[in-house]
């Protein structure tokens, strides 16, 4: 067994003080599962958390780099490799879900970017911001070249925030609690309906609107599931 | 999600296997495992006891709860009780699919397990049907959902979140000024 | 009847199951055009008679033609947006080099959004990870740590596992291999899953 793997990587961010709060790589890659879920389930995007895609990208070179100074036949290696697949997998699942949305949702997304007030964390990373960019250029100048410029003068134009669809806030989400919450207001369905508070006790699952619960996804008080 | 992601994060549940090789303990980026030794029980997820069974390098100690008797009495409950009872493991479907499929023979009455996990299943699944017409039918706004494990959700996910959207937009589209979306609204 | 050949387009596409990518249909764009140069030229003539001679009857027939005209251009927007989201389908499907019968259902604005969306696509996977780089158009299930049986379809030479095994790919020779290593071996042929 090489010395490679032997090296207790328990402390990534012991050299640089980039993060406050000291984060393990167990502790990473529980954060990156949770975001990965939430994205996946969430109607609108998140917030993004780039610095735990950077983290575990880091682990994962790493690991990686190690795994090539590895004697041929380590039975650690193969070991190694499966968790290594398993994390990339979470980690581009995650990335997908996330430009999915900034695609389905482009005029939407930049809007919101636009009016964030200073100091508010970002929606979009810097390269998803790119990105969100590009799209909307692309797609905007692709519409107007091929139909848009054909059409009469008052009509050569199309708003894209009314055109493509907004996000659904009041969709439905499954969320499971994961630190309590107390007097939770439900709107009335129908008008015949009142509302009503519930506490989200800790370790209960929900099913109820994602508008209601938002602040909690974001805060990281209740997992979407 | 995709049923195989479900099953994707019940691989991460840890099982004892009894590894009939010797390993140093290893530092994986999401913990620490082992050491192995021949004989000697040791904790792994799930994907790797699958793997090294495969390999014929371990036999896997089923879950305490993958037991006739245990399951027998659950499955009682499970059919007496209206609401859903706890279940032994978040994953205790995909991790008997899983352990039957690939490890069979380290699990004693495997046939027996395997059906009665599926009447629990069954009379679960019925429940959650149930629940979710009256939850659409008498229009409710919030439902506890207390045991259900990931899979059970998974199963009708889709179908109750696109009724209740659609529903949605029916209602509000009753009001005007509230056409949005114009791209893909034909 | 207005607008009946722009709801066509609209048909064209919900006829097709969500993967497909019927052809470009320039003659019916074109015609939705003409018909809407037609439907403006008439509300010209007519808003300005209705200004100079104060013609207030023509109104109705000049708000009709007006919802045409909308109507024509959300149409024609819709069936060009939704052809877009399915080529950008098709990227994620096949890879960035679409296949001849897809790309010959293209049009030429087409093939340069796509050739846009997968300069844009690629400088974001390059520049993932604080500039390490990352293909997301791989690793699309979850990754499965089992091995499977193959059977070998034609001579490959020595193949060398994880654990440093060496074992020989002959033709028909039937082998139990780590899953994530036959992957490619079986797109490229050489190898076969065998069920049980």
């Amino acid at each position: 067994m090489s010395d490679a793997l032997s090296e207790d990587g328990s402390d990534i961010n012991q050299d640089d003080s980039r993060e406050e709060d000291v984060m393990t790589p167990v502790e990473l890659i529980a954060k990156l599962e949770e975001a990965w879920l939430n994205e996946k389930f969430s109607p609108e995007l998140l917030e993004n958390k780039s610095e735990v895609v950077e983290c575990v990208m880091e682990q994962l070179t790493h690991m990686e780099a190690n795994l090539q100074r590895v004697k041929k036949g380590d039975a650690k290696a193969s070991i190694h490799r499966m968790e290594i697949d398993r994390i990339r997998f979470v980690l581009s699942s995650y990335l997908r879900s996330r430009l999915q949305k900034i695609e389905k949702f482009f005029p939407h997304v930049l809007e919101k970017e636009k009016s964030r007030r200073e100091g508010d964390t970002s929606l979009l990373s810097p390269e998803e911001f790119a990105f969100a960019k590009e799209y909307y250029t692309n797609t905007e100048s692709y519409l107007k070249a091929v139909a848009l410029k054909r059409m009469p003068p008052n009509l050569q134009t199309v708003d894209m925030l009314k055109a493509v669809p907004e996000p659904c806030l009041d969709s439905f989400v499954f969320l499971r609690v994961k630190e309590r919450q107390e007097n939770i207001l439900v709107e009335p369905e129908t008008d015949d309906q009142r509302e009503y508070v519930v506490d989200l006790d800790e370790d209960s699952q929900h099913l109820m609107r994602y508008r209601t619960i938002a602040p909690f996804v974001s805060s990281g008080a209740v997992q979407l599931i | 999600m995709d049923p195989s992601e479900v099953e994707f994060l019940a691989e991460k549940e840890i099982v004892k296997i009894i590894p009939n090789f010797s390993l140093d303990k290893i530092y994986l980026i999401g913990g620490d495992l082992g050491p192995f030794n021949p004989g000697l029980q040791v904790d792994v997820p799930v994907w790797l006891a699958l793997n090294l069974k495969q390999r014929q390098k371990c036999r896997i100690v089923p879950p305490e709860w993958m037991d006739v008797d245990k399951l027998e009495e659950m499955r009682d409950l499970e059919r007496r009780e209206d609401a859903f009872t706890p279940v032994p493991s978040p994953y205790y479907m995909e991790l008997t699919k899983l352990l039957l499929n690939y490890a069979s023979d380290n699990i004693p009455k495997a046939d027996e397990i395997r059906t009665l996990v599926k009447d629990i299943w069954d009379t679960r699944i019925a429940k959650l049907r149930l629940s979710a017409d009256s939850f659409i039918s008498q229009m409710e706004a919030h439902a506890k959902l207390d045991n259900l494990t990931l899979m059970e959700i998974n199963t009708i996910r889709s179908f109750l979140l696109d009724s209740l959207n659609c529903m949605y937009k029916l209602r509000s589209n009753l009001q005007p000024g509230s056409s949005k979306g114009q791209l893909t609204d034909y | 009847m207005f607008c009946e050949k722009s709801i066509e387009l609209i048909r064209e596409l919900h006829r097709m199951s969500d993967g497909q990518l019927p052809a470009f249909n320039e003659d019916g764009l074109r015609q939705v055009l003409q018909e809407m140069e037609a439907l403006y030229e008439q509300n010209q003539t007519d808003v300005n008679a209705a200004k100079a001679e104060g013609r207030a009857d023509l109104i109705p027939s000049i708000k009709l033609r007006h919802c045409c005209l909308l109507r024509n251009q959300r149409c024609i927007t819709a069936y060009l947006y939704d052809r877009l989201l399915r080529i950008r389908a098709l990227r994620w499907e096949y890879g960035s080099v679409l296949p001849p019968n897809v790309r010959f259902h293209m049009c030429a604005e087409e093939v340069q959004w796509f050739g846009n969306y997968k300069k844009s696509l690629a400088s974001f996977m390059r520049s993932l990870g604080g500039g390490e780089g990352l293909d997301i158009t791989q690793d699309m299930k979850p990754p499965k740590s089992l091995y499977i049986e193959v059977r070998c379809l034609k001579d490959h030479g020595e193949f060398e596992i994880d654990d440093g095994t060496v074992i020989l790919l002959k033709k028909n020779s039937q082998h139990f291999l780590p899953r994530w290593k036959c992957e490619q071996l079986i797109r490229q042929g050489v190898l076969e899953h065998v069920m049980s």
